[in-house]
């Protein structure tokens, strides 16, 4: 896989909802989804994975279940709340003021003081 | 609402930890296998893909460390470790914990024996129907109190109040069975008071309003179980039978169950119906008279949805409704107040004196204990120095550590409070045994019990682990102050309850072996009963007339005189109090005619004696005139509205155990005749007297029953509850002592093992054995010494409390005081002193070789 990124503190509970919120996935899948969406660029620790995903569910935000994957195999799936649906509505919108705000400060330009 | 979720969620993998394992072990497996295939579909061997895989994902230990720490099942899992490491210490040190155990159980166990007490005679609702809605009713305003109220007036009440649903009245009696010799208790109720409680008979039926309540009824009498038991020979035959009461026939209509509960704790041998009180008790005016303040207890029960404040605001109306109707019969300002009925004893404020009393003493031996056992584990704190190094240099934090020393501490309390359980069951049950109380109540241990004694556990596992926790968490416990401390609370805990006991021994030795004022070895009380047979004031002076001189007659009577409160009596006891010099004073105020004085033995000391019937005089007692004239002849003085004619000695005839108590004494008037009793002394014992008494009253007027008292059982019943206090708080004060003891010499002997080398450099230095032992026990000369004296300063405050209980010895006593400090000197001492001698026997060649 490629090259790692590291992720910012909080922001991989925001990258798991985002991808759970696209359809539920078993735990590989979500790591699969995450690398895909991010055009390859972003790869998670996989052993982080986890410890990431019990903690949404304890907190209410996905929740999961057990069934079947497609090469026919036992897999637990987790799928969005309605709780995280709105937690992923909320982050996204702090993220976007928060990114915009973080850019307009690295464009600024001497002159413009 | 995130909160319930996350510990339903939290709950679930707590209470399962092997199911999240799995699913943990499932999980990352699946993971594991699926990402090698991809690797596989890549072209990677299938064995170096599997390689590849695994380490891709990492320890996968740590990652579900990492999971139970997100779901917060660490600290719960860390909890259950530090239990079980506890567990395995203190059975790794069974002296230590065996000490510490019998520590905590004497010092919790007390405690919960009187809670225990407290929770059976206030506490616990009585085994009755729907006890939350009983109320007890009482007259009172702002200057006066009375239990009692004519019948009449609850009749008014009963039928105008809207929040209360029903009424019952009671009104205790003495009555006469035929061919018994000493009267046995009865009691008139209404008749709804059995239905109203939902009590089932025994045998029989009860009384109730259908039956009993019309016109012409046939006398109903109700047995209780113990007397059908003592009197009738549980004789199965006795419903329907026919019983003489005073004289009168009565048919026995049932039994009460063994386990009846009574409103207010009434045990009386026979119920009676409150409509039959002028047949069985003849010429009474009870049902009918408004006036004199009335001799019926009221009781009643709220409608569904009031609550006694309600209730007393409606009953105000009325009252005031009843001044309009008899003026005269209502107080100012009176109202009616409403106390929760439903239990055993209903509160009141002298009650919750006596009860914090007690409570101080118990809780300053659990002070003791704890003091102890913090003095203990701060030692054996020192001793797991080098584990407790161990663990910091592994990287324990000291958080933890400390977790790790409360849980153990907490644990012992737990253990403690367990045994402390078991032993207040067992105490309370034996107390209720032999105090005789009535069958419903049991000692079994409620709920409240159960929480008392955890919170009990976590209150002596703070005060006991918590410091010594801290310290030697932060590896510490070398500090002198934390040890000086403790030692001070014990001592001072032990003075206060030695000064006590020894308050209450002294008390009784005090009523053994002094004079009380009075002669009661060969008095004889008779209560005729005049008043409830609504003699009026001129048949009532005939009567008693009659009576004396028929008395006088006797042989082996010296004297014979009357007094309207008989001494040692618990009824028609009045007070009141008065102010001398800012100060309230309580005094007896008794009438009574001029034999009085010489049948009780009191000298009179000065002035002359009360002249018959007359009016303006009034004789103090010596104590009274005292305070009320200090330094002056009271003679010729006014004391309330009246001439002082003498002065007699101080007796306590009414409160022997109030040594504030002081008395007055008027010449008794006709009016006063129908409520006196008469007073017999004889020349030898005064056994032989009661069945001479009676048979006089016999053939004076046959309708009337005697009660004849003799002043020394009395006298006996009022020692004896002084020297079981006595006993109990002897027994507190022993074991805080011993405690204490106990605490000071492990103190003592943990410090000269702590000092040894410094010991040893002074021996070898010359240090005389004086000047060792000084340097050793300084620190605790110190704390002995300020222990002590709050010890002292503790109780001359709360000893304020004991006053009336003392007998006259004040709370003051120097002996009391002197004896607790003198006790706990030699103890404290002796403790100190033995493991000290250890020191004086160091070698120092071996101490100073030894590291």
């Amino acid at each position: 896989m490629g090259k790692q990124i590291d992720l910012l503190q909080g922001t991989l509970d925001m990258l798991i909802l985002k991808a759970v919120s696209l359809g539920s996935l078993h735990g590989y899948g979500v790591l699969l989804r995450i690398h895909q969406i991010s055009n390859e660029q972003l790869e998670i620790q996989q052993g982080s994975l986890y410890p990431a995903l019990y903690r949404l569910e304890h907190q209410g935000l996905i929740s999961s279940e057990w069934g079947e994957s497609d090469n026919n195999r036992k897999a637990k799936f987790y799928s969005l709340t309605a709780a995280g649906r709105r937690q992923l509505r909320s982050e996204t919108e702090k993220w976007d003021r928060m990114a915009s705000l973080i850019a307009s400060i690295l464009r600024t330009r001497p002159e413009a003081i | 609402m995130r909160l319930f979720a996350q510990f339903r969620s939290w709950l679930k993998w707590a209470t399962k930890p092997s199911r999240l394992e799995s699913e943990m072990e499932a999980e990352v497996r699946f993971h594991i296998e699926s990402r090698s295939e991809d690797l596989v579909r890549r072209g990677v061997p299938a064995q170096e893909a599997m390689r590849r895989a695994r380490i891709e994902f990492g320890g996968v230990e740590s990652h579900k460390d990492a999971v139970r720490a997100s779901l917060g099942l660490r600290w719960s899992g860390e909890l259950w470790t530090d239990v079980r490491y506890a567990g395995r210490k203190l059975r790794n040190s069974p002296g230590f914990t065996l000490t510490a155990l019998l520590v905590l159980a004497i010092g919790i166990g007390v405690n919960v024996t009187a809670f225990g007490a407290f929770n059976v005679i206030v506490l616990k609702s009585l085994p009755v129907r729907d006890p939350d809605s009983l109320v007890r009713l009482e007259r009172r305003s702002p200057e006066n109190l009375a239990s009692q109220m004519p019948y009449p007036s609850v009749v008014f009440y009963r039928d105008n109040a809207k929040t209360l649903s029903a009424a019952m009245a009671t009104m205790g009696a003495r009555i006469e069975l035929a061919g018994d010799v000493q009267p046995v208790n009865g009691m008139f109720v209404t008749s709804n008071y059995f239905t109203e409680l939902g009590t089932l008979a025994a045998y029989g039926r009860l009384l109730d309003p259908a039956q009993d309540d019309t016109a012409g009824a046939d006398p109903a009498a109700v047995l209780s179980f113990g007397f059908w038991q003592r009197r009738f020979g549980a004789d199965p035959s006795i419903v329907g039978k026919v019983i003489s009461v005073n004289k009168k026939t009565a048919t026995v209509v049932g039994v009460t169950p063994h386990a009846f509960a009574s409103l207010g704790g009434q045990h009386p041998d026979v119920w009676l119906p409150m409509t039959q009180v002028p047949y069985f008790v003849e010429a009474s005016k009870a049902l009918t008279e408004t006036s004199g303040g009335g001799s019926v207890e009221m009781w009643g029960r709220l409608s569904r949805g009031v609550t006694a404040k309600v209730a007393e605001q409606e009953l105000l109306v009325l009252t005031n409704e009843l001044r309009k109707q008899h003026p005269k019969d209502i107080w100012d300002q009176e109202f009616i107040k409403a106390d929760p009925g439903g239990h055993f004893q209903v509160m009141k404020p002298e009650v919750y004196v006596a009860m914090a009393l007690v409570g101080t003493l118990t809780l300053l031996i659990l002070a003791v204990a704890c003091a102890n056992l913090g003095g203990l584990l701060l030692a054996r704190g020192v001793t797991r120095e080098h584990e407790i190094g161990i663990r910091v240099a592994i990287g324990a934090s000291r958080q933890r550590i400390f977790r790790q020393l409360f849980t153990e501490s907490l644990l012992l309390a737990l253990l403690g409070s367990a045994a402390a359980f078991a032993m207040g069951y067992v105490v309370l049950r034996t107390m209720l045994v032999m105090i005789g109380a009535p069958a419903w109540q049991s000692a079994a241990p409620d709920w409240r019990v159960c929480l008392f004694a955890v919170g009990m556990a976590l209150a002596a596992a703070i005060f006991f682990g918590l410091a010594p926790a801290l310290q030697t968490a932060r590896q510490r416990q070398r500090k002198k102050i934390a040890r000086q401390l403790l030692v001070g609370a014990q001592v001072a805990a032990s003075c206060v309850l030695l000064i006590v006991a020894g308050l209450l021994v002294r008390a009784t030795q005090h009523v053994l072996y002094t004079d009380p004022g009075f002669g009661y070895e060969q008095v004889s009380s008779i209560d005729p009963g005049l008043a409830s047979h609504s003699y009026t004031p001129i048949a009532a002076r005939a009567y008693m007339d009659q009576f004396e001189s028929r008395l006088r007659a006797l042989p082996g009577v010296t004297s014979v005189s009357l007094s309207s409160m008989s001494p040692l009596g618990h009824e028609n006891v009045s007070t009141t109090t008065a102010d001398i010099g800012g100060k309230a004073v309580t005094i007896y105020p008794s009438w009574v005619d001029a034999d009085f004085f010489c049948t009780m033995d009191i000298p009179l000391l000065h002035g002359r004696n009360l002249l018959p019937g007359e009016n303006n005089a009034v004789i103090l007692s010596e104590s009274l005139a005292r305070k009320q004239f200090p330094g002056q002849d009271p003679v010729g003085k006014r004391f309330w509205e009246k001439d002082v004619v003498g002065v007699a000695a101080n007796a306590r005839t009414m409160a022997m155990n109030d040594g504030d108590a002081m008395e007055m004494y008027q010449a008794a008037q006709t009016t006063d005749m129908p409520s006196m009793v008469v007073l017999v002394k004889t020349v030898g014992p005064p056994e032989g007297l009661p069945p001479m008494a009676k048979s006089i009253a016999e053939s004076i007027d046959p309708k009337l029953f005697p009660y004849i008292r003799l002043l020394k059982s009395d006298f006996q019943w009022n020692v004896q509850q002084v020297e079981h206090a006595a006993m109990a708080v002897s027994l507190l004060g022993i074991a805080a002592v011993l405690l204490a003891a106990i605490g000071l010499l492990g103190l003592v002997a943990y410090t000269v093992s702590e000092r040894t080398k410094e010991i040893a450099i002074r021996i070898a230095l010359g240090a005389r054995p004086g000047h060792v032992l000084f340097a050793i026990l300084r620190q605790f000369v110190w704390s002995v010494a300020v222990g002590l004296l709050a010890g002292l300063v503790g109780t001359a405050v709360l000893s304020q409390v004991l006053r009336r209980v003392l007998f006259g010895v004040s709370n003051l006593d120097s002996r009391s005081y002197l004896g607790a400090i003198g006790i706990l000197l030699v103890v404290a001492t002796v403790a100190a002193l033995w493991p000290a001698r250890r020191a004086l026997r160091v070698n120092p060649m071996r101490a100073l070789h030894y590291d």
